[in-house]
């Protein structure tokens, strides 16, 4: 089953647009993970601050460009893994060892799986 | 005779064939489907073919195919199948679970109980759940011993089969790293399993096995968890409870109220065997109310014989305790029964009739406790009609020819 592993964390821990050392810090745990993962991660990546976020909002029909975040808390969605695996205990085996430099959550949300053929074939 | 013969491997193996199948199919309401389809089937066969010799791997094998079946007409029906779930390998312990006859032992029924506790189901719904697959329990009977709605627990118990079958949450048995966050919904599940058999003196109700088994299970998860004060305190729980089963009946089969039992006839090794699992209990902190609960049915069971009084100022003294930790309308509707013994039927009938009447409105206990202290007042068609109450919620043989006596005893207007 597919699962995406959406990692929450306070992002200031690590320094104006990402990129102090805290990040030069987890960097390499996150590598390791990834190799381990090996064909079980099918995609993923960090995001980049929600300082750079824009979301569009749907009200009736009508759509509005804010800038920032959906949601403005502490925490934020700071990245995600996809991964193939067996069932539930084996992804929360696997969210259990996404680093995280602060406090933080990791989501876990089966996917949708695409319908028969792919997406290319409807 | 095979109607016999399916009823009883039906309750003996029934939730491991169900769980066994929710393992392979990942889908609870499909299991139990294919199961009551396997027992229709059974129904229908073995009186012209025989009992098959191996009762329990036969029923498996039906409500396999009867999954299969309706997973195909599913299939058939909702072209292009999207989303048919497929069956998923089972590995060792589902299989280990269906085939071999000889895991009927207890520890074996535990192992599932864990299964179900899976903490990504919803707390609110674990051991709910668990009481359905496992114990057999109807949704009316856990609905009443969580003072629920009917239809409020049934949402829980959809929401939670939802989110086993659409979030892929497994059916294995957890390691060891995995119990400590899984066992406040199994010792719940045990105990609701447990007040099942209690609430029944004669032991001869469906559920009337659990008080025995319950002895074991309970004891095999104090060896698995020693240093758990709240399992010890369960473990002494239930044989403080069991010990005086002996003495819950009289010659005319109508139950007999604790402080009326007479204690010689108790069960002397369970109660040793008891107040042993407590002192392990108590030398280890916990805030937990079993451990209170289990100084409860110890303080009863210290009583030797009928002339000494009952304890009911320790009694009410431990109710006292236990509000303190925290309110809970039925620990309140409890010591007021003590509270009736001690400073009279009227203080314990002002205590009951501030409890919320609406969310007791199915929970029997309530309206015995009421029934009784509205008869020792004088207030008797009150009492008339509280003991109609608990009536209509269809209590045990026992316990209802001993309420229909003290209706009775009401004499008629």
């Amino acid at each position: 089953m597919l699962y995406a592993l959406l990692i929450y964390e306070d992002e200031t821990v690590y320094g104006p647009n990402k990129e102090g050392p805290a990040m030069d810090a987890i960097r390499p745990r996150h590598i390791a993970l990834v190799r381990e993962l090996g064909a079980k991660r099918i995609g993923g990546s960090g995001l980049k601050s929600v300082k750079l976020a824009t979301t569009i909002r749907t009200d009736n029909g009508r759509q509005t460009v804010h800038d920032g975040p959906f949601a403005e808390t502490k925490e934020q969605l700071g990245g995600f893994y996809l991964i193939d695996v067996a069932d539930l205990d084996e992804a929360l085996a696997i969210a259990r060892r996404v680093p995280l430099t602060a406090h933080g959550a990791i989501e876990v949300r089966p996917v949708i799986p695409p319908p028969p053929g792919g997406y290319e074939a409807q | 005779m095979t109607g016999a013969a399916l009823d009883a491997a039906a309750r003996a193996s029934g939730a491991r064939i169900i769980a066994a199948l929710a393992a392979r199919y990942r889908d609870l309401d499909l299991a139990e489907d294919g199961f009551a389809e396997a027992c229709a089937r059974a129904a229908e066969r073995w009186p012209g073919d025989g009992i098959p010799r191996a009762p329990a791997a036969w029923l498996y094998r039906t409500a396999d195919r009867a999954v299969l079946d309706a997973l195909r007409r599913r299939s058939r029906r909702e072209r292009p199948a999207p989303v048919a779930p497929e069956p998923v390998d089972p590995g060792p312990t589902a299989e280990e679970l269906m085939l071999d006859d000889a895991l009927l032992i207890p520890d074996e029924r535990l192992r599932l109980i864990f299964v179900c506790c899976h903490p990504a189901v919803a707390a609110d719904a674990r051991a709910a759940l668990t009481l359905r697959l496992v114990c057999g329990l109807t949704v009316a009977e856990i609905a009443r011993a969580f003072l629920l709605a009917e239809p409020t627990l049934t949402q829980r118990l959809v929401r939670a089969k939802r989110k086993i079958a659409e979030a892929g949450v497994p059916f294995e048995v957890p390691g060891p790293a995995a119990w400590p966050e899984r066992l406040e919904a199994v010792l719940q599940t045990l105990e609701i399993a447990y007040a099942k058999a209690h609430e029944d003196a004669a032991g001869a109700g469906p559920h009337a096995g659990y008080g025995r088994e319950m002895l074991d299970l309970t004891r095999v998860l104090a060896e698995l968890l020693p240093d758990e004060p709240e399992v010890l305190a369960l473990a002494a729980l239930v044989r403080y409870a069991e010990a005086r089963r002996p003495a819950r009946l009289d010659a005319t089969g109508a139950m007999v109220p604790l402080s009326e039992q007479d204690p010689t006839l108790w069960n002397r090794a369970l109660i040793d065997a008891a107040d042993a699992y407590l002192n392990q209990a108590a030398a280890r902190p916990t805030h937990g109310r079993r451990r209170w609960q289990a100084a409860l049915h110890a303080t009863w069971c210290r009583r030797r014989n009928l002339d000494e009084p009952a304890p009911w100022p320790e009694i009410l003294a431990l109710y006292d305790d236990a509000l303190r930790l925290g309110d809970d309308p039925v620990v309140r509707l409890n010591r007021a029964v003590a509270l009736a013994e001690v400073a009279g039927p009227a203080a314990a009938l002002a205590e009951v009739e501030g409890l919320d009447a609406e969310r007791f409105r199915s929970f029997a206990p309530y309206h015995a406790v009421r029934a009784d202290l509205l008869r020792r007042t004088g207030r008797l068609d009150e009492a008339r009609s509280a003991y109609g109450a608990v009536l209509a919620l269809d209590p045990a043989p026992a316990e209802r020819l001993w309420l229909e006596r003290r209706l009775a005893s009401l004499g008629t207007v």
